[in-house]
Protein backbone atom coordinates (compact mmCIF):
# COMPACT_ATOMS: atom_id res chain seq x y z
CA UNK A 1 0.00 0.00 0.00
CA UNK A 2 3.09 2.58 1.04
CA UNK A 3 4.66 1.26 -2.63
CA UNK A 4 1.27 2.15 -4.58
CA UNK A 5 0.98 5.60 -2.63
CA UNK A 6 4.33 6.55 -3.62
CA UNK A 7 4.25 4.97 -7.35
CA UNK A 8 1.17 7.84 -7.15
CA UNK A 9 3.02 10.52 -5.75
CA UNK A 10 5.28 9.47 -8.21
CA UNK A 11 3.57 9.89 -11.14
CA UNK A 12 1.72 12.75 -9.68
CA UNK A 13 5.36 14.47 -9.90
CA UNK A 14 6.08 13.40 -13.01
CA UNK A 15 2.18 14.45 -14.23
CA UNK A 16 3.35 18.40 -12.91
CA UNK A 17 6.36 18.38 -14.13
CA UNK A 18 5.23 17.24 -17.95
CA UNK A 19 2.81 20.27 -17.53
CA UNK A 20 5.39 22.50 -16.40
CA UNK A 21 7.50 21.73 -19.80
CA UNK A 22 4.75 22.31 -21.97
CA UNK A 23 5.40 25.48 -24.03
CA UNK A 24 2.50 28.33 -23.42
CA UNK A 25 -0.36 27.74 -25.83
CA UNK A 26 0.02 30.28 -27.89
CA UNK A 27 -2.87 32.07 -29.49
CA UNK A 28 -3.91 31.41 -33.30
CA UNK A 29 -3.41 34.57 -34.95
CA UNK A 30 -7.32 35.30 -35.91
CA UNK A 31 -7.09 38.86 -37.30
CA UNK A 32 -9.85 41.30 -37.21
CA UNK A 33 -11.80 42.94 -39.80
CA UNK A 34 -9.41 45.21 -41.68
CA UNK A 35 -11.65 48.20 -41.24
CA UNK A 36 -11.08 48.41 -37.25
CA UNK A 37 -7.06 47.99 -37.56
CA UNK A 38 -6.74 51.39 -38.21
CA UNK A 39 -7.94 51.64 -34.69
CA UNK A 40 -5.36 50.06 -33.15
CA UNK A 41 -2.94 53.08 -33.84
CA UNK A 42 -5.59 55.43 -32.64
CA UNK A 43 -2.88 56.59 -29.95
CA UNK A 44 0.12 56.78 -31.88
CA UNK A 45 0.61 60.14 -33.81
CA UNK A 46 0.43 59.79 -37.41
CA UNK A 47 2.37 62.65 -38.78
CA UNK A 48 5.20 64.77 -37.24
CA UNK A 49 4.63 66.39 -33.87
CA UNK A 50 5.65 67.81 -31.08
CA UNK A 51 4.63 67.68 -27.09
CA UNK A 52 5.88 69.11 -24.09
CA UNK A 53 5.04 66.58 -20.60
CA UNK A 54 5.54 67.45 -16.87
CA UNK A 55 7.32 64.76 -15.66
CA UNK A 56 7.13 63.44 -11.89
CA UNK A 57 9.44 60.17 -11.52
CA UNK A 58 9.92 57.60 -9.11
CA UNK A 59 12.72 55.68 -8.86
CA UNK A 60 13.90 53.76 -5.49
CA UNK A 61 11.44 55.96 -3.45
CA UNK A 62 13.20 58.89 -4.69
CA UNK A 63 11.20 61.43 -6.65
CA UNK A 64 11.89 64.19 -9.54
CA UNK A 65 10.30 66.82 -11.17
CA UNK A 66 11.55 67.01 -15.10
CA UNK A 67 9.89 68.87 -18.27
CA UNK A 68 10.14 66.03 -21.50
CA UNK A 69 10.26 67.84 -24.62
CA UNK A 70 9.48 65.13 -27.37
CA UNK A 71 9.54 65.62 -31.42
CA UNK A 72 8.50 63.12 -33.85
CA UNK A 73 8.44 62.29 -37.30
CA UNK A 74 6.35 59.34 -37.45
CA UNK A 75 6.84 58.24 -40.95
CA UNK A 76 10.84 58.26 -41.04
CA UNK A 77 10.18 55.95 -37.62
CA UNK A 78 12.70 59.33 -35.26
CA UNK A 79 12.04 60.53 -32.21
CA UNK A 80 14.08 63.29 -30.42
CA UNK A 81 13.73 63.45 -26.87
CA UNK A 82 14.91 66.14 -24.04
CA UNK A 83 14.85 66.05 -20.44
CA UNK A 84 15.06 69.61 -18.78
CA UNK A 85 15.16 70.34 -15.17
CA UNK A 86 12.20 72.73 -13.82
CA UNK A 87 14.43 75.82 -14.17
CA UNK A 88 14.84 74.65 -18.33
CA UNK A 89 19.03 72.91 -18.21
CA UNK A 90 18.89 70.24 -21.02
CA UNK A 91 19.68 67.16 -18.47
CA UNK A 92 19.71 64.80 -21.76
CA UNK A 93 19.04 65.02 -25.36
CA UNK A 94 19.11 62.17 -27.83
CA UNK A 95 17.61 61.03 -30.88
CA UNK A 96 16.39 57.49 -32.01
CA UNK A 97 16.93 56.81 -35.72
CA UNK A 98 16.76 54.27 -38.11
CA UNK A 99 20.92 53.31 -37.06
CA UNK A 100 20.11 53.73 -33.29
CA UNK A 101 20.03 56.44 -30.65
CA UNK A 102 22.13 58.72 -30.52
CA UNK A 103 23.04 61.13 -27.41
CA UNK A 104 23.70 64.41 -27.95
CA UNK A 105 23.87 65.35 -24.40
CA UNK A 106 23.38 63.69 -21.26
CA UNK A 107 24.51 65.50 -17.60
CA UNK A 108 25.03 63.14 -14.58
CA UNK A 109 22.61 61.26 -13.33
CA UNK A 110 21.32 61.04 -17.37
CA UNK A 111 24.98 59.80 -18.70
CA UNK A 112 24.84 56.26 -18.77
CA UNK A 113 24.48 54.11 -21.78
CA UNK A 114 21.99 51.72 -19.87
CA UNK A 115 19.69 55.48 -19.02
CA UNK A 116 19.93 56.84 -22.83
CA UNK A 117 18.62 52.81 -23.94
CA UNK A 118 15.99 52.64 -21.55
CA UNK A 119 14.64 56.00 -22.22
CA UNK A 120 14.50 55.62 -25.92
CA UNK A 121 12.95 52.19 -25.21
CA UNK A 122 10.16 54.46 -23.08
CA UNK A 123 9.80 56.97 -25.91
CA UNK A 124 9.34 54.42 -28.67
CA UNK A 125 6.67 51.96 -26.79
CA UNK A 126 4.83 55.50 -26.14
CA UNK A 127 5.48 56.96 -29.53
CA UNK A 128 5.89 54.62 -32.01
CA UNK A 129 3.87 51.48 -33.33
CA UNK A 130 5.69 48.65 -33.46
CA UNK A 131 7.06 47.70 -37.31
CA UNK A 132 4.41 45.48 -37.78
CA UNK A 133 0.73 44.83 -37.87
CA UNK A 134 -0.99 43.30 -34.90
CA UNK A 135 -0.99 39.54 -34.99
CA UNK A 136 -4.64 39.91 -33.00
CA UNK A 137 -7.08 42.57 -32.95
CA UNK A 138 -10.78 43.10 -32.15
CA UNK A 139 -13.09 45.45 -32.06
CA UNK A 140 -15.74 44.76 -28.80
CA UNK A 141 -19.71 46.13 -28.60
CA UNK A 142 -18.40 49.21 -26.45
CA UNK A 143 -15.99 50.64 -28.96
CA UNK A 144 -13.08 49.14 -26.79
CA UNK A 145 -10.15 48.02 -29.30
CA UNK A 146 -7.77 45.10 -27.88
CA UNK A 147 -4.50 45.16 -30.26
CA UNK A 148 -2.14 42.40 -29.86
CA UNK A 149 1.84 42.89 -31.42
CA UNK A 150 4.04 39.77 -30.84
CA UNK A 151 7.82 40.47 -31.15
CA UNK A 152 10.88 38.43 -32.45
CA UNK A 153 12.13 37.46 -28.52
CA UNK A 154 8.91 36.19 -28.08
CA UNK A 155 7.40 39.51 -25.80
CA UNK A 156 4.43 41.13 -26.48
CA UNK A 157 2.80 44.30 -26.81
CA UNK A 158 -1.25 44.62 -26.12
CA UNK A 159 -3.38 48.17 -26.86
CA UNK A 160 -6.75 48.09 -25.34
CA UNK A 161 -8.74 50.87 -25.09
CA UNK A 162 -10.95 53.55 -26.61
CA UNK A 163 -10.72 57.26 -27.20
CA UNK A 164 -13.42 58.08 -24.60
CA UNK A 165 -12.48 55.45 -22.09
CA UNK A 166 -8.37 55.58 -22.38
CA UNK A 167 -5.83 53.48 -23.53
CA UNK A 168 -3.53 50.54 -21.76
CA UNK A 169 -0.50 49.18 -23.20
CA UNK A 170 1.20 46.58 -21.73
CA UNK A 171 4.34 44.49 -22.63
CA UNK A 172 5.07 41.59 -21.66
CA UNK A 173 8.30 39.50 -21.75
CA UNK A 174 8.72 36.42 -23.23
CA UNK A 175 7.74 34.61 -19.82
CA UNK A 176 4.90 36.31 -20.13
CA UNK A 177 4.99 38.49 -17.04
CA UNK A 178 4.28 42.71 -17.11
CA UNK A 179 7.46 44.84 -17.75
CA UNK A 180 5.83 48.15 -18.62
CA UNK A 181 2.49 49.59 -18.08
CA UNK A 182 0.91 52.34 -19.54
CA UNK A 183 -2.22 54.12 -18.76
CA UNK A 184 -3.33 56.88 -21.36
CA UNK A 185 -5.89 59.27 -20.19
CA UNK A 186 -8.03 61.57 -22.48
CA UNK A 187 -8.67 64.34 -23.33
CA UNK A 188 -6.27 63.45 -26.69
CA UNK A 189 -4.71 66.59 -28.54
CA UNK A 190 -3.85 65.47 -31.99
CA UNK A 191 -3.68 61.46 -30.76
CA UNK A 192 -1.45 62.50 -27.54
CA UNK A 193 -3.13 61.94 -23.92
CA UNK A 194 -3.12 64.53 -21.44
CA UNK A 195 -1.96 62.05 -18.69
CA UNK A 196 -0.03 59.08 -18.74
CA UNK A 197 0.63 56.66 -16.17
CA UNK A 198 3.99 55.00 -16.85
CA UNK A 199 5.14 52.15 -14.91
CA UNK A 200 8.21 49.89 -15.43
CA UNK A 201 8.30 46.89 -13.28
CA UNK A 202 11.48 44.81 -14.74
CA UNK A 203 14.21 44.91 -14.85
CA UNK A 204 14.64 48.43 -12.27
CA UNK A 205 11.00 49.41 -11.06
CA UNK A 206 9.62 52.93 -11.70
CA UNK A 207 6.67 54.87 -12.31
CA UNK A 208 6.56 57.99 -14.54
CA UNK A 209 3.48 60.52 -14.13
CA UNK A 210 3.42 62.68 -17.31
CA UNK A 211 1.12 65.90 -17.98
CA UNK A 212 0.42 67.09 -21.48
CA UNK A 213 1.83 70.56 -21.37
CA UNK A 214 1.84 71.93 -24.67
CA UNK A 215 1.61 69.83 -27.70
CA UNK A 216 2.21 71.08 -31.74
CA UNK A 217 0.43 71.21 -34.33
CA UNK B 1 26.50 133.34 -11.43
CA UNK B 2 25.50 131.22 -14.77
CA UNK B 3 28.19 128.97 -13.91
CA UNK B 4 26.62 128.36 -10.45
CA UNK B 5 23.08 127.73 -11.44
CA UNK B 6 24.20 125.37 -13.86
CA UNK B 7 26.84 123.58 -11.12
CA UNK B 8 23.55 123.78 -9.14
CA UNK B 9 21.44 121.78 -11.34
CA UNK B 10 24.12 119.57 -12.13
CA UNK B 11 24.99 118.59 -8.62
CA UNK B 12 20.87 118.30 -7.90
CA UNK B 13 20.43 116.07 -10.50
CA UNK B 14 23.32 113.57 -9.70
CA UNK B 15 22.07 113.64 -5.98
CA UNK B 16 18.53 112.99 -6.66
CA UNK B 17 18.44 111.38 -10.11
CA UNK B 18 21.50 109.01 -9.83
CA UNK B 19 19.85 106.80 -12.39
CA UNK B 20 20.41 108.22 -15.28
CA UNK B 21 24.32 108.65 -14.62
CA UNK B 22 25.57 105.33 -16.11
CA UNK B 23 28.22 103.43 -14.51
CA UNK B 24 31.76 102.76 -16.44
CA UNK B 25 33.02 99.88 -15.75
CA UNK B 26 32.15 96.63 -13.69
CA UNK B 27 33.93 98.81 -10.63
CA UNK B 28 31.20 101.61 -10.68
CA UNK B 29 28.47 99.18 -11.23
CA UNK B 30 29.33 97.15 -8.29
CA UNK B 31 29.07 100.46 -6.46
CA UNK B 32 25.31 101.18 -8.16
CA UNK B 33 24.35 97.55 -6.04
CA UNK B 34 25.58 98.79 -2.46
CA UNK B 35 22.58 99.78 -1.13
CA UNK B 36 20.66 96.74 -2.09
CA UNK B 37 19.87 94.35 0.57
CA UNK B 38 17.31 92.66 -0.58
CA UNK B 39 15.21 91.86 -3.72
CA UNK B 40 11.38 90.60 -4.89
CA UNK B 41 10.36 89.86 -8.03
CA UNK B 42 8.21 87.97 -10.23
CA UNK B 43 9.55 86.83 -13.44
CA UNK B 44 8.55 85.32 -17.01
CA UNK B 45 10.91 82.93 -18.28
CA UNK B 46 11.04 81.69 -22.24
CA UNK B 47 12.90 78.82 -23.20
CA UNK B 48 13.43 78.60 -27.09
CA UNK B 49 14.68 74.78 -28.31
CA UNK B 50 15.74 73.98 -31.24
CA UNK B 51 13.00 71.06 -31.99
CA UNK B 52 9.76 73.30 -30.11
CA UNK B 53 8.21 75.66 -32.46
CA UNK B 54 6.83 77.73 -29.64
CA UNK B 55 8.83 78.46 -26.59
CA UNK B 56 7.99 77.13 -23.64
CA UNK B 57 6.57 79.49 -21.00
CA UNK B 58 7.38 79.97 -17.24
CA UNK B 59 6.47 81.70 -14.10
CA UNK B 60 7.93 82.47 -11.08
CA UNK B 61 9.14 84.23 -8.23
CA UNK B 62 12.61 84.89 -6.76
CA UNK B 63 13.23 86.48 -3.26
CA UNK B 64 16.88 87.65 -2.66
CA UNK B 65 18.37 88.77 0.57
CA UNK B 66 22.19 89.70 1.04
CA UNK B 67 24.34 88.66 1.48
CA UNK B 68 23.87 84.70 -0.11
CA UNK B 69 20.04 83.67 0.83
CA UNK B 70 17.82 83.13 -2.33
CA UNK B 71 14.85 81.60 -2.93
CA UNK B 72 14.18 80.71 -6.81
CA UNK B 73 10.48 79.50 -7.20
CA UNK B 74 8.88 78.15 -10.29
CA UNK B 75 4.55 78.76 -10.29
CA UNK B 76 4.07 77.08 -13.45
CA UNK B 77 4.43 74.50 -15.35
CA UNK B 78 5.98 72.94 -12.71
CA UNK B 79 6.03 74.37 -9.33
CA UNK B 80 9.26 73.95 -7.93
CA UNK B 81 11.61 75.46 -5.39
CA UNK B 82 15.47 75.90 -5.26
CA UNK B 83 16.28 77.66 -1.68
CA UNK B 84 19.76 78.84 -0.43
CA UNK B 85 20.74 80.24 2.80
CA UNK B 86 24.63 80.49 3.38
CA UNK B 87 26.18 76.84 1.96
CA UNK B 88 22.79 75.51 2.83
CA UNK B 89 20.86 74.24 -0.62
CA UNK B 90 17.58 72.50 -0.70
CA UNK B 91 15.75 71.93 -3.28
CA UNK B 92 11.42 70.42 -3.32
CA UNK B 93 9.19 69.84 -6.36
CA UNK B 94 5.07 69.95 -5.30
CA UNK B 95 3.62 66.75 -6.65
CA UNK B 96 0.16 65.16 -4.77
CA UNK B 97 -0.12 68.07 -2.26
CA UNK B 98 2.83 68.05 -0.49
CA UNK B 99 6.89 69.54 -1.39
CA UNK B 100 8.87 66.50 -2.17
CA UNK B 101 12.36 67.00 -1.65
CA UNK B 102 14.75 66.67 -5.11
CA UNK B 103 17.60 63.58 -5.36
CA UNK B 104 20.84 64.60 -3.71
CA UNK B 105 22.86 65.04 -7.04
CA UNK B 106 20.58 67.13 -8.05
CA UNK B 107 20.71 69.33 -5.19
CA UNK B 108 24.88 69.69 -5.73
CA UNK B 109 24.52 70.51 -9.58
CA UNK B 110 22.46 73.60 -8.68
CA UNK B 111 25.03 74.88 -6.06
CA UNK B 112 27.14 76.85 -8.75
CA UNK B 113 23.75 78.14 -10.53
CA UNK B 114 22.69 80.05 -7.42
CA UNK B 115 25.90 81.35 -5.79
CA UNK B 116 26.00 82.81 -9.46
CA UNK B 117 22.48 84.34 -9.43
CA UNK B 118 23.33 85.54 -5.45
CA UNK B 119 26.14 87.14 -7.02
CA UNK B 120 24.76 88.97 -9.91
CA UNK B 121 22.23 90.73 -7.34
CA UNK B 122 24.84 92.20 -5.58
CA UNK B 123 26.62 93.46 -8.37
CA UNK B 124 29.62 90.89 -8.09
CA UNK B 125 29.65 90.08 -11.75
CA UNK B 126 33.83 90.58 -12.00
CA UNK B 127 33.89 87.68 -8.68
CA UNK B 128 32.30 84.85 -11.11
CA UNK B 129 34.32 81.57 -11.40
CA UNK B 130 33.05 80.31 -14.29
CA UNK B 131 32.32 83.08 -16.62
CA UNK B 132 34.61 86.23 -17.89
CA UNK B 133 32.47 89.48 -17.36
CA UNK B 134 32.25 92.75 -19.63
CA UNK B 135 30.17 95.77 -19.19
CA UNK B 136 28.51 97.54 -22.13
CA UNK B 137 27.06 101.06 -20.98
CA UNK B 138 24.36 101.00 -23.57
CA UNK B 139 21.63 102.12 -23.58
CA UNK B 140 20.52 99.45 -21.85
CA UNK B 141 23.57 99.09 -19.59
CA UNK B 142 24.26 95.32 -19.53
CA UNK B 143 27.10 93.00 -18.06
CA UNK B 144 28.12 90.25 -20.93
CA UNK B 145 29.39 87.08 -19.01
CA UNK B 146 31.34 84.79 -21.45
CA UNK B 147 31.64 81.13 -20.25
CA UNK B 148 34.98 79.66 -18.98
CA UNK B 149 36.71 76.30 -19.73
CA UNK B 150 34.27 73.47 -18.96
CA UNK B 151 30.44 75.62 -18.50
CA UNK B 152 31.09 76.69 -22.19
CA UNK B 153 29.91 73.01 -22.95
CA UNK B 154 26.25 74.22 -21.39
CA UNK B 155 26.38 78.05 -21.56
CA UNK B 156 28.09 79.80 -24.57
CA UNK B 157 27.24 83.34 -22.97
CA UNK B 158 24.53 85.05 -20.37
CA UNK B 159 23.60 88.66 -20.96
CA UNK B 160 22.42 90.70 -18.05
CA UNK B 161 20.36 94.11 -18.96
CA UNK B 162 20.01 96.30 -16.52
CA UNK B 163 17.02 98.79 -15.92
CA UNK B 164 17.95 102.56 -15.35
CA UNK B 165 16.93 102.04 -11.64
CA UNK B 166 20.15 101.20 -9.86
CA UNK B 167 20.74 97.85 -8.69
CA UNK B 168 17.81 96.25 -10.65
CA UNK B 169 18.04 93.67 -13.51
CA UNK B 170 15.46 93.81 -16.13
CA UNK B 171 16.04 90.93 -17.83
CA UNK B 172 18.65 88.21 -17.84
CA UNK B 173 19.24 85.80 -22.00
CA UNK B 174 21.47 82.91 -21.80
CA UNK B 175 22.66 81.46 -24.96
CA UNK B 176 23.51 77.70 -25.26
CA UNK B 177 25.63 75.83 -28.09
CA UNK B 178 23.65 74.17 -30.52
CA UNK B 179 20.84 77.34 -31.17
CA UNK B 180 18.71 77.11 -27.78
CA UNK B 181 18.25 80.09 -25.38
CA UNK B 182 16.43 81.16 -22.25
CA UNK B 183 15.23 84.89 -21.83
CA UNK B 184 13.86 85.95 -18.17
CA UNK B 185 12.32 88.77 -17.67
CA UNK B 186 12.04 90.20 -14.54
CA UNK B 187 8.90 92.55 -12.90
CA UNK B 188 7.10 93.74 -10.20
CA UNK B 189 10.96 93.95 -8.93
CA UNK B 190 10.39 95.43 -5.15
CA UNK B 191 13.74 96.30 -3.64
CA UNK B 192 15.00 96.35 0.29
CA UNK B 193 11.50 95.37 1.37
CA UNK B 194 11.37 92.72 4.57
CA UNK B 195 11.63 89.34 4.17
CA UNK B 196 11.24 87.07 6.79
CA UNK B 197 13.85 84.27 6.81
CA UNK B 198 11.69 81.36 6.46
CA UNK B 199 11.75 82.43 3.09
CA UNK B 200 15.17 81.25 2.44
CA UNK B 201 14.03 78.03 4.35
CA UNK B 202 11.00 76.53 3.71
CA UNK B 203 9.19 75.43 0.57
Amino acid sequence: MIRRKGLHICLLGFLILSIGCVPMSRTTPSPGSPEDLSHCYAIFPAKPWESVHRIEATLGGSFSSLIGVTKGEPSERRLQSILLSPEGFVLFDAELREDGVAVRKAVAPFDSTAFARGLMEDVTLLFLPPKVNPAIWKKEMDGTMICKWEGLDNSHVEITGSMDSGWRIVRRDKYGEVTKEIVLSGPFLNGLASRIEYRAFKPAPYTLRMTLIQASP
Amino acid sequence: MKKFVFLSVLITVVIFFPEIVPAQDLTSLKEAFRNIRSVKAEFLQKRSLQILTKPLLSEGKLFFSMPDSLRWEYLSPLRSVMLRKGNNIQIYNFSDGIWKPELAQAVESRRMVLAEISDWFQGRFDESKAFKPSYSPGPPERVILVSREGINKFINKIEIVLSVRPGVIDRVEIEEPGGSRTLIEFKNVEINSSLPSEVFEKP
